[in-house]
Formats: structure tokens, C-alpha cells, sequence
């Protein structure tokens, strides 16, 4: 099979020093700023963009993928210690986590999430050998109308199931679509949304667009509302497991691979349902149930697993159709862009040695990263002491420093400023930023494809559905669009029912866990267990349910960025 | 007008109805100037991508409007170093965009080495940080830093602005 | 009239609280004891944590010793919350912990200790960790 000899080859790319010392670079870095609050992945692969430019191609998206699944590692090292999840995907793992560590559990706490990650993202990484080429095969083959359909699926999908209001979700979208439109229009050459200025003409640079909205953004936001009680952290040793742990923990390991990979791989799928349905079936298959709510592994072990290997599933779609599902994965896109790579199935095709170096180095940096976390815990979580002033004020460094050095022009700052206090103010309103950015990637190709479309069939809306997964992949929208509706029909017949997936959530027993995750709308307001007691339930979903007491929320469906 | 002004106090999120509306009116102008050239080649035109965006987001702004007139709130964002329980804190964010626009009016003709450091030192203060002379010595060494790493590392020559010859 | 101690959960903390108590026992006098944190840090491991803290107050209690315990977080210095808390309690002597510095590092990071000393309008006792 030459898959497999294709990935050989990925791995002879990148197991050159050079590129091992890539990805571990990635992967100290994607660790760090894991553990760090208000600093994740996106935000650094963004800030990372204007300088990777001068990089290799697959030397970047080594160094990439390294900050990609270090920044899961080492969000949950933080989740452990802190509880303080910075993506909703990693509710649970505080939650839970954070009681065993309590209990005087912590190395046995980080112990199992990192070598659950660890597992998870092997597997996942395999899931994603086998499944992207056959999705690129079947890709392949798909017209214009196919790719319209697949690409208004997912952004219809990010912006109505994620995140918790869905005409803030649509305004967000707009918001992308027309910062996307900016610029000359590629078939007739007219100046669109540029007022005169000719510095627009180029469009606006999406690095710029992702390090204002990612890093800009939030460094103000945070700074809005800068946390000032010190936390208390829960002191750890190296991380280690006893027998009677791994026994407990590798089931739940691979089974939350299952319900993870999956998820991911969905273009709404995202984290936080996976970890979910994770924790409840660790908690129904345990011998201790009565442990959860109190620091069970098996509740560690299993979202941990999930939330991994729903990072490798989020990367199915990323590369073998060009559709990015979560920030991290979106910037990585602007990332391909940027080189002058076109994302999309032809990319196996035409970048087929950069693809495959850069799945081989998925795995090359799963191991890096059980070799840098295991001993080194400890020293991560003395980062957490780096005083708040410099954390954000270098955030704003080198995010003036990276846009500026793009094209050496104090322009692009004044737009880094505008659209910084754009992001600023969506952040303030609720608006979510995944379909911002997501619209402003995939908007001009959005529009490519329907030019091509009707072009084939000569003006004919019709064209539009003319082939039949376009009219498969409408059904799906449509159902997508009217899920939420039905759902609320049906639970208004039967008001217990809807109750029911609730009740069976992590919400009674202590932790508030998504309980909202089932029903389409996204977790709202993810309760910090108050000592471990029953924290609010996400259920009521008024506008300030739980949040003023809250320490930790969903980040509407968004990893942290 | 008195339970005019009571419905809008306190709704300052009529504010981004407000900005989505006039943004998707901006596209709808600008639209409206595009020349569609009859064209077998290209029936759908420049034009109707940006009417559906505008479109979309006027539609966003009437509904975003209402719904903040009848209660509804955005749920602004929580972080794992975000404390929602007190309101936006103007005393830091401005100054902090201060130093960014210091940054942007110097960069090019003081150099990025004196307009990076007024960068960083301007945002540690404005981030309530107040050990004037360490900030001072770590701005000058950030920028400097940067400064010869760009240029060395990556070939990216930043301005010198004032210290060129210095430098 | 009051003795005001700077604590930290540190060695050096702990025995100019183990001090700090001795004199409040000698002058019959009230207690309180700073324990502050900027706050700009999102762990700070000089703030005491609320288990210390409760082992604290109870060991006041059982030596009977009349206390106030004050955990500012104001984005002040510590030295600025020691001085503060003297002029507001009336103290008649603060007790700090003093640990080594190397003069470099004290050019770059000054010394909270050397501040107490020459604002304050009180004696100031500085206790070294026992070795």
C-alpha cells in the first residue's frame, strides 16, 4: 500500500535533526503556553506565522503540529493543578482532576492524562493515516457544487451548533465573510469593500486578521478583566501510576479514543461532546461510582483521551478537505495559505512529502511530548508564576512585532489595532470568534466554488444541486438548521425527557460537566464545583446563570486561543 | 421617552446591532457600485456574494437589536485568567492601546528599537506593573533582541529609525 | 498598640512569625499579621494558602494571643502593605523575615526588607531563618 510507504517517507522527512528540532521546539512551546491561561494554541501558531514564513514549509507545520498537541497536554497539566479549564473541551478534567489532585492524588491525575493523551493521539494519528486518503479519494472526485454544498455545511455547522447564541454566531459570520470580501475580485478584477485605499487592494493579510482577532483581542480582553486573587496550586511531584491505576485507566483510555476521533473529525463535532458522553459511560461502566464526583481516574483518564483524539479528528478535515472545525486548525489553514500552498483534497496530491512529514511528525511529537511532560511537570507549573503584566504585554510584543514584519508597514498596525478592538468587542458581546475567522478563510473560497458551479451550468441555480452528495450534504444542512427546533418540539411534548440526559450528566453528582452538551445548544456555563459540591447546573440558560460565581465557562464551544 | 431611555440604558450591546448594520450597509454601497459585465463565463458577477453578506448582516442587526431589546444578552467570554465579577476595566485597556498607538506612530521613524520598547514598558505599566527601572531594562532588551534576531535570523530588516548608524 | 508581622509561608516567613508572637506575648499586645500578594501572578506562592492560614489562627487561638490576619491583594508591594498596615495599627514594632539576596539581585528586584526599614516610623525587628 503506498500509504504506508508514503508515511515512511514522512518520517524519514521528519526525523531529520533539523525537524526534530522543529518539533520540539512545538512541542515546549505548545506545552507551555498550554499551561499558561490566556494563551493556547491558535493564539501562538498565529504569532508564529509571520516568522515561520522564512521556515521550510514542513519545518513550520512540524513546528506547528508540536504546539497543536502540546497545547492540549499541557492545558490539562493546568486544568489538574488549577482548575481553571481553558477550553470547554477540558471542563471535566479539571473537574474531576482537580478533586483527585486534592485528594492527594495529583501525580497519579497527571500520570493518566498524559499517557491517556498520549494513547489517544497515537491512535487518533493512526485513525488519521487510514481515513484521510480514503476522504481525499472520495474528495476528489466531487465537483463544484459538492465542495459549495460541503463548505456552506461547515460553516453553517460551526456557526449554529458551537457556541451559544446562534445569531450572534451568524453575526460573527457576517463579519467574516465581509472582512473576506475586501480586496480585488478575482474574476473581474474590480476593487471590492478597498474605499481607494490601495494598500487593500491585496485583500487583508489573514495573518494579520488572526494574530488582531486571536492575540490582540484577547491580550485586551484579559487585561479587561485581569484576574488578581492568586490561585491556589495543588503542589506535585513527578507524575507516576501504580498498577491498580493503569488497570483502571486503559479502558477508558481507548474508550474515549472512540468517542473522541469521531467528533473531531465531524465539521461541528468540536470537544466537549465527546468528553461528555467520555465521563458519563466511564461513570456507568465503573466499579466505583461512587468515586466520581470525588476524584475517580476512570473520569480523568477517559475525557482526556476523548479530548486528544478529538484534536487528531479535527485534523482529518483540515487536511484532506481544506475545512477547519476549531481555531487552532483554522490558523494552521492561514498557515498553508500563507506558504502559497492551497489547501483542499488536491493537497495529498500536490504536497503529498509536506503532508506526510507532517503526519509522521503528529506522531514524533505524541512522543516528545509523554517524554517532556512526564518528568517535567513540576517545572511547567512554575511557569503559572510569571507575573501577569509581562505574559500580556508580550503577547501585544510580538503580536505588533509579527504583523509588522509581514510587509514592514505601520499600516497593518493600524488594522491590527482595528480589528484587535473588533475582536475586543465581540469577546465583550458574546459574539464567538471561530466563525469570523472561519468566514474570513473560507468566504473568497466559498465564493470561487459558486462561480464555478453556476458557471458549469451556465447561470442555472439548479447547477447548485446537481450533483448527489450536493443534495446529501443539503439534507444535512437542512437538518442541521432545523435539528435545534425539532428538538425543542419534541422536549416540549415530553418535558421529562429532555431532563433525563441532563440528570444522567456529571451535573448532579457534584461537577457541573456540559451537561447542555447532548442538546444542540452548546455547554453554557460550565459550574466550578464550590469544594467539590454541586455546582449550578447549566441547565437554566438564562443570560446570567452562573456567572458571576462560575470560575470556569465555555469558551462557546472554542478551545482557548 | 422616559421608558425609552430606561429600555436603553444598560443595553450598550445595541451598539454592535448598531456597528453590524452599518457594516452591512457598507457592503450593500459597495455592491451597488460594482459594473456586472454580461459574461458567459461568470454568471454570478462580483456582486452577490457581497448582497448576501450585507444582506446577512442587516438581517443580524435588525434580529441582534431586537433581541437585546427584549433582554437578551451575549454572554461575554470567560478565560482561565478572566474574572467576569467586576466590569471592563477602562483604566487598563486604555493606556494600554495608548502605548499601542505610540508603538504605531514611532515605529517608523523612531525605529522599532525605541518604539518596541515603549511598546513593552508602556504595557507592563498600563498592566499595573511598577518596577520602573527592571521593566526598562527588560523592554530595551526585548527589543534589541528582536531587533538583531529578525535581522540575523531571519533576514527581516526592522527600521532603525533615529538609531540608524547606531545600530 | 499592635506588632505587626510580614508573613510569608517561607522559612524566613516562619520565624519572624515565631518571633513576632514571643513579642506579642511579652507586651500583651495585638497581632496582625500581612500577608499580601500583588496579585499579578496567576499562582503566587508567597500567598498563604487557606489551610496555612487556618493552622495559623488556630495556633493564635490556643496561645491566646489577640489576632487579625490580613490577606491584601491591592497590586501593592509588600513592603507598601506592611507600612500601610503600621501606620493604620498604631504599631509599636514590625517584624519582618530577611533572606539573602545577592547585590545584583537586589539592585534589579530592590528589597522589600530595605524599604520597611527606612519608612517606617516604628522599630523594625528583621529575623533571619535559622539555619
Amino acid at each position: 500500500m503506498d500509504v504506508l510507504s508514503s508515511l515512511m517517507d514522512g518520517f524519514a522527512t521528519a526525523l531529520t535533526p533539523m525537524n526534530l528540532l522543529y518539533a520540539l521546539i512545538g512541542v515546549i512551546l505548545g506545552t507551555a503556553v498550554g499551561v499558561l491561561p490566556g494563551i493556547g494554541p491558535a493564539m501562538t501558531v498565529a504569532l508564529l506565522l509571520p516568522v515561520a514564513t522564512v521556515l521550510e514549509p514542513t519545518s513550520a507545520f512540524i513546528m506547528f503540529a508540536g504546539i497543536y498537541y502540546g497545547g492540549m497536554f499541557g492545558g490539562s497539566t493546568t486544568s489538574i493543578l488549577l482548575n481553571t479549564p481553558g477550553e470547554s473541551s477540558s471542563v471535566i478534567t479539571a473537574i474531576e482532576g482537580n478533586l483527585m489532585a486534592k485528594a492527594g492524588k495529583a501525580a497519579q491525575a497527571l500520570a493518566t492524562a498524559a499517557i491517556g493523551s498520549f494513547v489517544a493521539g497515537a491512535i487518533g494519528t493512526s485513525l488519521l493515516v487510514v481515513f484521510a486518503p480514503i476522504v481525499v479519494q472520495f474528495a476528489v472526485s466531487l465537483g463544484a457544487p459538492s465542495y459549495f454544498a460541503i463548505m456552506v455545511l461547515a460553516l453553517l455547522a460551526v456557526t449554529a451548533v458551537l457556541g451559544s447564541s446562534k445569531l450572534r454566531g451568524f453575526a460573527s459570520l457576517g463579519l467574516g465573510l465581509a472582512i473576506g470580501l475586501v480586496g480585488l475580485d478575482f474574476v473581474s478584477g474590480q476593487a471590492r469593500l478597498t474605499f481607494g485605499l490601495p494598500l487593500l487592494s491585496d485583500g487583508l493579510d489573514v495573518v494579520v486578521i488572526a494574530v488582531a482577532i486571536f492575540a490582540v483581542g484577547e491580550a485586551l480582553w484579559v487585561a479587561a478583566h485581569l484576574r488578581r486573587t492568586p490561585l491556589q496550586i495543588i503542589p506535585v511531584g513527578r507524575p507516576w501510576m501504580g498498577k491498580e491505576d493503569w488497570k483502571r485507566s486503559w479502558k477508558p483510555w481507548l474508550r474515549g479514543t472512540a468517542f473522541g476521533f469521531p467528533f473531531g473529525a465531524l465539521p461541528a463535532g468540536g470537544a466537549e461532546i465527546p468528553t461528555f458522553l467520555s465521563y458519563v459511560t466511564e461513570k456507568r461502566l465503573s466499579k466505583h461510582p461512587e468515586e466520581f464526583g470525588k476524584g475517580a481516574i476512570e473520569g480523568v483518564a477517559g475525557p482526556e483521551a476523548a479530548n486528544n483524539a478529538a484534536a487528531a479528528g479535527t485534523l482529518t478535515p483540515m487536511l484532506a478537505l481544506g475545512l477547519p472545525t476549531n481555531a487552532t486548525a483554522a490558523v494552521m489553514l492561514a498557515a498553508f495559505t500563507q506558504f502559497g500552498i492551497q489547501p483542499g483534497p488536491l493537497l495529498f496530491q500536490n504536497e503529498g512529502p509536506l503532508v506526510w512529514a507532517l503526519i509522521a511528525s503528529l506522531f514524533i511529537g505524541n512522543f516528545l511530548l509523554l517524554l517532556v511532560n512526564l518528568p517535567l511537570a513540576p517545572v511547567w507549573a512554575k511557569l503559572l508564576q510569571l507575573p501577569r503584566p509581562y505574559l500580556y504585554a508580550g503577547i501585544l510584543f510580538f503580536a505588533t512585532l509579527g504583523a509588522y514584519s509581514v510587509n514592514l508597514q505601520a499600516f497593518d498596525l493600524m488594522l491590527l489595532l482595528v480589528l484587535g478592538a473588533l475582536g475586543f468587542m465581540m469577546r465583550r458581546y458574546g459574539l464567538p470568534v471561530l466563525p469570523l475567522i472561519l468566514g474570513v478563510i473560507l468566504g473568497p473560497r466559498l465564493e470561487k466554488q459558486l462561480r464555478q458551479a453556476l458557471q458549469l451550468s451556465a447561470g442555472d441555480v439548479s447547477g447548485l444541486w446537481s450533483e448527489p452528495i450536493a443534495v446529501v450534504v443539503y439534507v444535512i444542512v437542512a437538518l442541521v438548521l432545523l435539528w435545534p427546533l425539532a428538538a425543542r418540539l419534541w422536549r416540549a411534548r415530553r418535558p421529562r425527557t429532555g431532563g433525563l440526559v441532563v440528570a444522567d450528566g456529571p451535573a448532579v453528582d457534584g461537577p457541573a460537566g456540559p451537561a447542555a452538551a447532548p442538546s444542540v445548544e452548546a455547554p453554557a456555563v460550565e459550574g466550578r464545583p464550590v469544594d467539590g459540591s454541586a455546582a449550578e447546573a447549566p441547565a437554566d440558560r438564562g443570560p446570567d446563570a452562573g456567572r458571576h460565581r462560575a470560575d470556569a465557562h465555555a469558551n462557546h464551544g472554542q478551545e482557548k486561543s | 421617552m422616559t421608558s425609552l431611555a430606561s429600555r436603553l440604558k444598560g443595553r450598550s450591546e445595541l451598539g454592535v446591532a448598531a456597528l453590524l448594520g452599518a457594516v452591512g450597509a457598507l457592503v450593500l454601497i459597495d455592491a451597488a457600485r460594482l459594473v456586472v459585465p454580461y459574461s458567459q463565463s461568470d454568471p454570478v458577477g462580483p456582486k452577490t456574494l457581497p448582497i448576501i453578506v450585507g444582506g446577512l448582516l442587516l438581517v443580524c442587526a435588525v434580529l441582534l437589536a431586537v433581541n437585546v431589546l427584549r433582554g437578551g444578552r451575549g454572554e461575554a467570554e470567560a478565560g482561565e485568567d478572566v474574572d467576569l465579577t467586576h466590569p471592563s476595566d477602562w483604566k487598563t485597556v486604555l493606556p494600554l492601546a495608548g502605548a499601542f498607538i505610540a508603538n504605531i506612530l514611532l515605529i517608523d521613524w523612531a525605529g522599532w528599537v525605541i518604539s518596541g520598547t515603549v511598546l513593552f514598558w508602556g504595557s507592563v505599566w498600563a498592566l499595573g506593573s511598577r518596577h520602573y527601572v527592571r521593566d526598562g531594562l527588560i523592554s530595551l532588551a526585548l527589543a534589541l533582541l528582536t531587533f538583531y534576531g529578525f535581522y540575523l535570523g531571519l533576514g527581516i530588516a526592522l527600521p532603525a529609525g533615529l538609531l540608524e548608524g547606531i545600530l | 498598640m499592635s506588632i505587626i508581622v510580614g508573613y510569608i509561608p517561607t522559612a524566613e516567613g516562619t520565624a519572624a512569625l515565631d518571633r513576632a508572637i514571643t513579642e506579642a506575648q511579652k507586651s500583651q499586645s495585638r497581632l496582625v499579621i500581612i500577608n499580601s500578594s500583588r496579585g499579578d501572578a496567576i499562582v503566587d506562592k508567597r500567598y498563604a494558602q487557606a489551610e496555612d492560614i487556618s493552622s495559623l489562627t488556630e495556633r493564635l487561638d490556643r496561645e491566646g494571643i489577640e489576632h487579625l490576619v490580613l490577606q491584601p491583594v491591592r497590586g501593592n508591594d509588600a513592603a507598601n502593605e506592611v507600612l500601610e498596615a503600621a501606620e493604620k495599627y498604631r504599631a509599636e514594632l514590625i517584624v519582618i523575615g530577611l533572606r539573602r539576596r545577592t547585590p545584583v539581585g537586589k539592585l534589579i528586584m530592590g528589597s522589600a526588607a530595605q524599604q520597611i526599614l527606612l519608612e517606617a516610623s516604628c522599630p523594625v525587628l528583621a529575623v533571619k531563618a535559622s539555619a
